[in-house]
């Protein structure tokens, strides 16, 4: 057969499988390979569910039973159950893997050794600009800042990214996780583009949200992952129910609260925008207690100018790093050793 | 019956063009502006504004680029408005006059991969009732169809918002023969910018006066010759010489484009690596990146080496294969595709 009849075949498959694809979306029918993937991961997501819960609540059970055993790795999930302080806890009744609930920070205390830090945006992705200023470079100055000093306080420190390098957020939550972390932040600087007048902090912890803005937020820092906000969405409905809501919301209190106090001392207009809940694409993937803070608004001038200071900058991450401390603290007495033993 | 035109449009996130079967072909700047009040309506005497026109006059107007970083935002009824106005603009300047014109138009448009994957039946429904018959199909695909190279080919359509990455393999392509970096013309504009206000902090500069500097004088590797540019410091031009930085901003692009294109590689079936890599096509305005080419030849030396050319008219490329595909559609197929 001749290279130009080979041509003409070609060209003639591919402009069929275009106008197949056209016919499908004027039919509402959903892109292959969307439903191909979508549907993968929400088995994945159920399949996960179903084995990490009785793992959970078998690795709960062994530790009471035995006391607790100090000598044990941190574990984000079985840690919660291994506290030796912490007054007898009745038997877990048999009641299958159907109650999270019974995993809240209230029934045991936390003791948090290592945090996960995950610089927002980086590579290819520079998130939000304004001014000549990428997000991705003032959210990966606040973490190296905020790792230098979670380790002088004797924490250990993983991080997602230490440069300026492409990483997708399906990624930073698995190094998370395979980093066996007890925590997980995630620093990111907001851009209100419609309103420049206004500057505030907010904090995400996951879940689902109506609030229009929110959904349009999250659509924004989940840009590269290639999902649709419908799509998300229905993956954080898989994920909704999950025994990290309580410690999650919790996290993002006090980190709020203290970004808050401190950086208002600098800027009496800085508006608290409080602890929400949204749909990050990497907080569905972490398997510990995750928040996303959105430590300033550099769609404001003049917040603009205070985060080209080094200084202010010093501040946000003095600010997170007084959140995690309390945090950590709020649980228990391990914390405090690793301090002495590290530092 | 209505006598039947073919078009096909490059939908980009800086530049539009047309090519249109009647032989007219026109390029316009992403920009939609409209006045924004009466004064500015007076002066402008326009409702809309279009291309360079919008941008020369962006101090009166409400400015939008619609397919900024390279997707149509959901929800925001203004950036819909700029694509059906940019469209009903190109397609005036290739002699179709809305309504009363009795031509059965038919058209391909090209968009970036991104905003084709992420959001189709929006883009869709943005540009109904426009034109009679509608096929989008993402921008890389569209290249690679009016070059003929549609087997064992690798297209880089470096834009202003978006450089999409597209393997061809002898099939329309799929998720994972297409990547999209968020890296382009754009990032060079910003980082050229932050890198001369470090430099020359008294300098009065633009976002716009950095891209008509990149598009004069973009390099990588060795300079053809010093470049200088002319700016108001204090309001008295000045001249500034700016080469280290205009290298070290298109730079900026070389290494997520390297990463990418040797990812994309190393995913193709074997037995075709070398083809492909003897077989890529460097479009889009990064295609007129002095030494880019070379520069990726070089680091295709790692991997076996390879050849990378830019197309001779990186400017209509993409709507001549949006055109070719919108003459080989059959009838019937039209038929189903109508808008």
């Amino acid at each position: 057969m001749s290279a130009g009849n080979t041509t003409d075949r070609l060209k003639r498959r591919v402009l069929r499988e275009a106008v197949a694809e056209n016919i499908d979306v004027i039919r509402g029918v959903p892109p292959r390979a969307l439903r191909r993937h979508s549907r993968w991961t929400r088995l994945w997501l159920r399949r996960a569910s179903f084995v990490l819960l009785p793992l959970t609540l078998a690795g709960s059970s062994y530790m009471i039973a035995n006391g607790g055993d100090a000598a044990m790795p941190p574990r984000p999930l079985m840690q919660i159950a291994s506290a030796s302080v912490q007054p007898p806890v009745a038997p877990l009744p048999d009641r299958g893997v159907t109650t999270p609930e019974r995993m809240a920070a209230s029934a045991f205390p936390l003791s948090v050794r290592r945090v996960v830090l995950d610089a927002g945006h980086g590579g290819t992705d520079p998130g939000a600009t304004a001014g000549g200023l990428l997000e991705k470079e003032i959210t990966l100055d606040i973490g190296r800042r905020l790792q230098s000093l979670l380790t002088q306080s004797g924490f250990e420190v993983v991080v997602t990214r230490d440069a300026d390098h492409t990483i997708a957020l399906k990624d930073r939550a698995e190094l998370a996780n395979a980093a066996k972390s007890d925590i997980f932040v995630s620093i990111h600087v907001n851009a209100i583009v419609k309103h420049t007048e206004v500057r505030g902090i907010e904090t995400y912890y996951l879940g689902s949200t109506n609030d229009p803005s929110l959904t349009k937020l999250a659509a924004a820092e989940n840009r590269i992952s290639g999902y649709s906000v419908s799509d998300m969405r229905s993956l954080v409905e898989d994920v909704y129910a999950n025994a990290r809501s309580a410690e999650s919301h919790q996290l993002a209190t006090v980190i709020q609260k203290n970004l808050y106090s401190s950086l208002r001392a600098d800027d009496a207009a800085l508006e608290n925008w409080g602890v929400k809940r949204a749909p990050f694409l990497v907080l569905v993937g972490t398997q510990m207690p995750a928040v996303l803070a959105e430590v300033g608004c550099m769609s404001n001038e003049k917040e603009l100018a205070m985060l080209r200071r080094p200084e202010y900058r010093q501040k946000i991450a003095e600010a997170l790093h007084q959140g995690i401390r309390s945090y950590a603290s709020a649980g228990d007495a391990p914390q405090k050793k690793g301090i002495e033993k590290n530092g | 019956m209505a006598e039947t035109l073919n078009v096909g449009i490059d939908l980009g996130t800086s530049r539009s063009a047309i090519s249109a079967s009647n032989g007219e072909r026109f390029v316009v700047d992403s920009f939609v502006g409209w006045p924004l009040d009466m004064v500015a309506r007076k002066v402008l005497k326009r409702d809309v504004l279009i291309g360079h026109e919008a941008v020369a006059n962006r101090t009166m107007l409400d400015l939008h680029r619609p397919l900024e970083r390279g997707l149509l935002k959901e929800g925001s009824e203004k950036d819909v408005e700029a694509v059906r106005e940019l469209l009903k603009h190109l397609l005036r300047l290739v002699g179709v006059n809305g309504k009363s014109d009795a031509a059965n138009v038919r058209a391909v448009v090209g968009v970036p991969a991104a905003a084709l994957r992420t959001n189709k039946q929006y883009l869709r429904n943005s540009m109904k009732g426009i034109v009679d018959s509608l096929l989008i199909v993402s921008e890389p695909f569209a290249v690679a169809y009016g070059l003929d190279a549609l087997l064992h080919t690798l297209i880089i359509d470096i834009g202003a918002g978006t450089t999409d990455f597209c393997v061809m393999k002898g099939r329309y392509p799929t998720e994972e023969d297409q990547r999209t970096l968020t890296i382009a013309g754009d990032t060079i504009d910003a980082q050229l910018l932050k890198l001369m206000e470090e430099r020359y902090p008294q300098a009065n500069v633009t976002l716009f006066m950095v891209r008509d500097w990149k598009e004069k004088f973009s390099f990588v590797g060795e300079p053809k010759a010093p470049v200088v540019v002319t700016a108001p410091v204090k309001g008295v031009p000045t001249e500034m010489d700016i080469t280290n930085e205009m290298k070290a901003a298109c730079e900026a692009v070389v290494a997520p484009t390297v990463e990418t294109m040797l990812d994309l590689l190393a995913k193709v079936e074997p037995e075709f690596q070398e083809r492909v890599r003897n077989n890529i096509i460097l479009s889009g305005g990064g295609g007129l990146i002095h030494g880019l080419a070379q520069a990726l030849e070089d680091a295709l030396k790692a991997v076996g080496g390879g050849k990378v050319r830019a197309t001779d008219d990186p400017v209509f490329i993409g709507s001549d294969g949006g055109l070719a595909l919108a003459s080989d559609a059959p009838e019937g197929d039209w038929e189903k595709l109508s808008a």
